[in-house]
C-alpha cells in the first residue's frame, strides 16, 4: 500500500534518514522503534509531505536547507513531490507527535475541523464511531481543547485524525508521556481501528514493549538508519532486540 | 446619552474597520497593511459603478464586494504569498501595495470633493431627543449583524472551521488535508471583502477620500494591538473601547485628538499588555 524506498533526509549536513526502506500492506499495524533523534518524526514528515512544508519555510526563512532524497510510493504512484494537503485527499493522514490539537478549540469542533475531507454522511458516522471508540471524549465535548489531560488530548488527536478518513493512518508517538493504563487503553484501540475500519496504521514509539503486542511487523531506527526488520515473532525472538528494546537480558 | 448613541456608532464603525484585518493576521498571520487601501478602493469602485457606468446602487455594491474579494486574493496569490512567514518583507509588501493603490488614485484623478456615495436611506430620526440619521443606525444593525454570521460561519462552516484550525496550528491543519495557501487566499479575500463591506456602509457618512485609507488602517490596527491580534471577538469588544474613548475625547477635549486615542491605545497597550487585552494564546497560557 504504501512503500518508501532509499529514503534520505539531511537537515543542512546533517543526515536524519539514511537510505530509509520500508512498507506497509492494506489493513496492517506496522511499528517504528527508535530512540531519540533516531529519526521517527522525520520519517512520519516525509511520509505525510510535511517535510516539503518544511523545506519551503526553511527556505523563505534562510534557515535550515532540507534536502530529500528517495521514493515514496502510495498505491502504485509516485507521492513524494506532493504537497500534504494532497497527500492527506488521498488518504495519508499523519496524528503528530504531542498531538497538536486545537488548543482554543473544543472538542467537538476539533473532530468538526479534522471532518475538512469528509462528506456529511462520512463525517457523521466517523464522529458517532470517534465517541463509540473513545467514550471519555463524548462527556467532554464541549470542553476545551487545551484544558484536556495528556491522554485525553492524545485520544482527540486520534480522533480527528480518524474524522479524516484516512486509509493509512502515521501514528507518531501516541504513547509519548502516558500513564499505562492510558497507554493500554491506547493500543487497544489502535488495533479496533484497523480491524474495524479496514486500515493500515504506522505507529512510532521508543519503547517497543507496549506497542509489539498489536503490530505485524516492525522496523528499527538507528541513527536514521533501519538497522533491523521483521515480523513481530522474529523481532520477539531476536536476542539484540530483547535487551535493547524490551529491556530482557539473556544470562 | 448622545456619548452612548454616538459611541456606539462609533465603536461598530471601528470594528467593521478592524474585522477584515483580524480575518487576515488570524487565520494567515498576515499584517495585510494594504487594508486601508482596499477600504478607500472599494468605495471609488463603488461611485465609478454608480455614476461612471450608471448602475443602480444594490447592483454596484454587491459587484464592488466581489471584485474587491477577488483584488484582494490576487494581492496575496500573485505577490504576499511568495513572502509568506517573513513578517517584516509581508508588512514591506503589502504596504507598498497600499501606497500603490492610494497614491495610484490620487494621480488618477481621485480626489476632492465631489466623490460621495449616497445614504442607502435618507433622513433621521429623534432617539431619547437625540438626532440620528438613518444611515448611522443602519451601520449598526448591519456591523451587528456582520458580527454574528462571522461567528456562525467561523463555527458551523466547512470553510469556517478550516480557517479556524489553520489559525490555530497550520501544520496540523495540513495534516488533515487544509490546503494552507489556498485558505490564505480565501481568507484574504474575505479580509478584503470586509474591508469593502465597512467602506459601503461608512463612506455614505462623509467623502471619499484617498487619506481615509491611512486612517482606516491605523484604526484598524489600533483595534486589533488592543484586542489581541488575531483574535476576532477581541477586536470587536476593543473597537468599543476605542470607539467610547474616542468620542469621550472629542467632546471633553476636542475633535483633533481623536487619531491620538487610537496611537496612545496601540503605545499603552504594548508598554502594559503586549498581547492584547483578550490575546487567546496568552489567555490560555495565563489560566493554565
Amino acid at each position: 500500500m504504501l512503500e518508501a524506498k532509499g529514503l534520505m533526509v539531511f537537515y543542512e549536513n546533517m543526515l536524519a534518514l539514511n537510505n530509509v526502506s520500508i512498507k506497509c500492506a492494506d489493513n496492517q499495524i506496522v511499528g517504528i522503534f527508535g530512540a531519540n533523534s533516531a529519526g521517527k518524526s522525520t520519517l512520519m514528515y516525509t511520509l505525510a509531505g510535511i517535510i516539503l512544508d518544511m523545506q519551503k519555510k526553511e527556505a523563505m526563512a534562510g534557515g535550515e536547507r532540507i534536502t530529500m532524497m528517495g521514493e515514496i510510493r502510495y498505491q502504485g504512484e509516485e507521492i513524494s513531490h506532493l504537497k500534504p494537503s494532497l497527500r492527506a485527499r488521498k488518504g495519508i493522514i499523519l496524528c503528530p507527535e504531542r498531538r497538536r490539537i486545537f488548543k482554543e478549540s473544543s472538542v467537538i469542533e476539533n473532530l468538526r475541523i479534522g471532518g475538512y475531507l469528509a462528506s456529511a454522511p462520512q463525517a457523521k458516522k466517523t464522529l458517532a464511531y470517534v465517541f463509540e471508540l473513545f467514550p471519555t471524549l463524548k462527556h467532554l465535548q464541549k470542553r476545551i481543547g487545551g484544558f484536556l489531560s495528556g491522554g485525553e488530548q492524545q485520544m482527540l488527536a486520534i480522533g480527528r485524525a480518524l474524522m479524516a478518513q484516512p486509509k493509512i493512518l502515521l501514528l507518531d508517538e501516541p504513547l509519548l508521556g502516558l500513564s499505562p493504563l492510558m497507554q493500554s487503553n491506547l493500543i487497544h484501540a489502535t488495533r479496533e481501528i484497523c480491524n474495524k475500519m479496514q486500515i493500515a496504521i504506522i505507529v512510532t514509539e521508543q519503547y517497543a514493549r507496549p506497542v509489539m503486542p498489536i503490530v505485524d511487523y516492525a522496523f528499527i531506527l538507528e541513527n536514521g538508519s533501519a538497522v533491523l526488520e521483521g515480523t513481530r515473532q522474529e523481532l520477539m525472538d531476536n536476542p539484540d532486540v530483547r535487551s535493547a528494546y524490551f529491556g530482557i537480558e539473556e544470562s | 446619552m448622545d456619548i452612548l448613541i454616538y459611541g456606539t456608532i462609533n465603536s461598530v464603525a471601528l470594528a467593521l474597520y478592524a474585522l477584515g484585518f483580524a480575518m487576515v493576521y488570524g487565520v494567515s498571520r498576515l499584517p495585510n497593511f494594504a487594508h486601508g487601501a482596499l477600504y478607500v478602493l472599494s468605495g471609488f469602485i463603488t461611485w465609478t459603478m454608480l455614476n461612471s457606468l450608471g448602475l443602480p446602487y444594490i447592483v454596484s455594491i454587491v459587484l464592488t464586494l466581489i471584485i474587491t474579494g477577488i483584488i484582494g486574493a490576487m494581492i496575496y496569490q500573485f505577490v504576499l504569498i511568495r513572502v509568506r512567514g517573513m513578517e517584516i518583507s509581508e508588512i514591506i509588501a503589502s504596504y507598498a501595495i497600499g501606497l500603490a493603490i492610494l497614491e495610484g488614485l490620487r494621480w488618477g484623478g481621485f480626489r476632492g470633493v465631489n466623490y460621495t456615495l449616497p445614504a442607502f436611506i435618507a433622513g433621521s430620526t429623534n432617539i431619547a431627543g437625540i438626532s440620528v440619521d438613518y444611515q448611522r443606525l443602519l451601520v449598526v444593525a448591519i456591523g451587528a449583524a456582520v458580527v454574528a454570521v462571522l461567528w456562525l460561519f467561523t463555527h458551523y462552516t466547512r470553510i469556517g472551521l478550516a480557517l479556524r484550525g489553520m489559525a490555530q496550528d497550520e501544520r496540523a491543519a495540513m495534516m488533515l488535508g487544509i490546503d494552507s495557501d489556498l485558505m490564505a487566499v480565501v481568507a484574504m479575500g474575505f479580509g478584503s471583502m470586509l474591508a469593502a463591506l465597512a467602506a459601503i456602509l461608512l463612506l455614505p457618512l462623509g467623502n471619499v477620500v484617498v487619506e481615509a485609507g491611512y486612517n482606516v488602517l491605523i484604526l484598524a490596527i489600533a483595534v486589533c494591538i488592543v484586542g489581541g491580534l488575531g483574535s476576532w471577538m477581541g477586536a470587536v469588544l476593543a473597537a468599543f473601547l476605542i470607539g467610547f474613548a474616542q468620542i469621550l475625547t472629542v467632546v471633553y477635549l476636542g475633535a483633533q485628538y481623536q487619531m491620538v486615542v487610537a496611537i496612545f491605545a496601540i503605545i499603552l497597550t504594548l508598554i502594559l499588555k503586549p498581547s492584547g487585552i483578550f490575546g487567546q494564546q496568552k489567555e490560555l497560557e495565563e489560566r493554565v
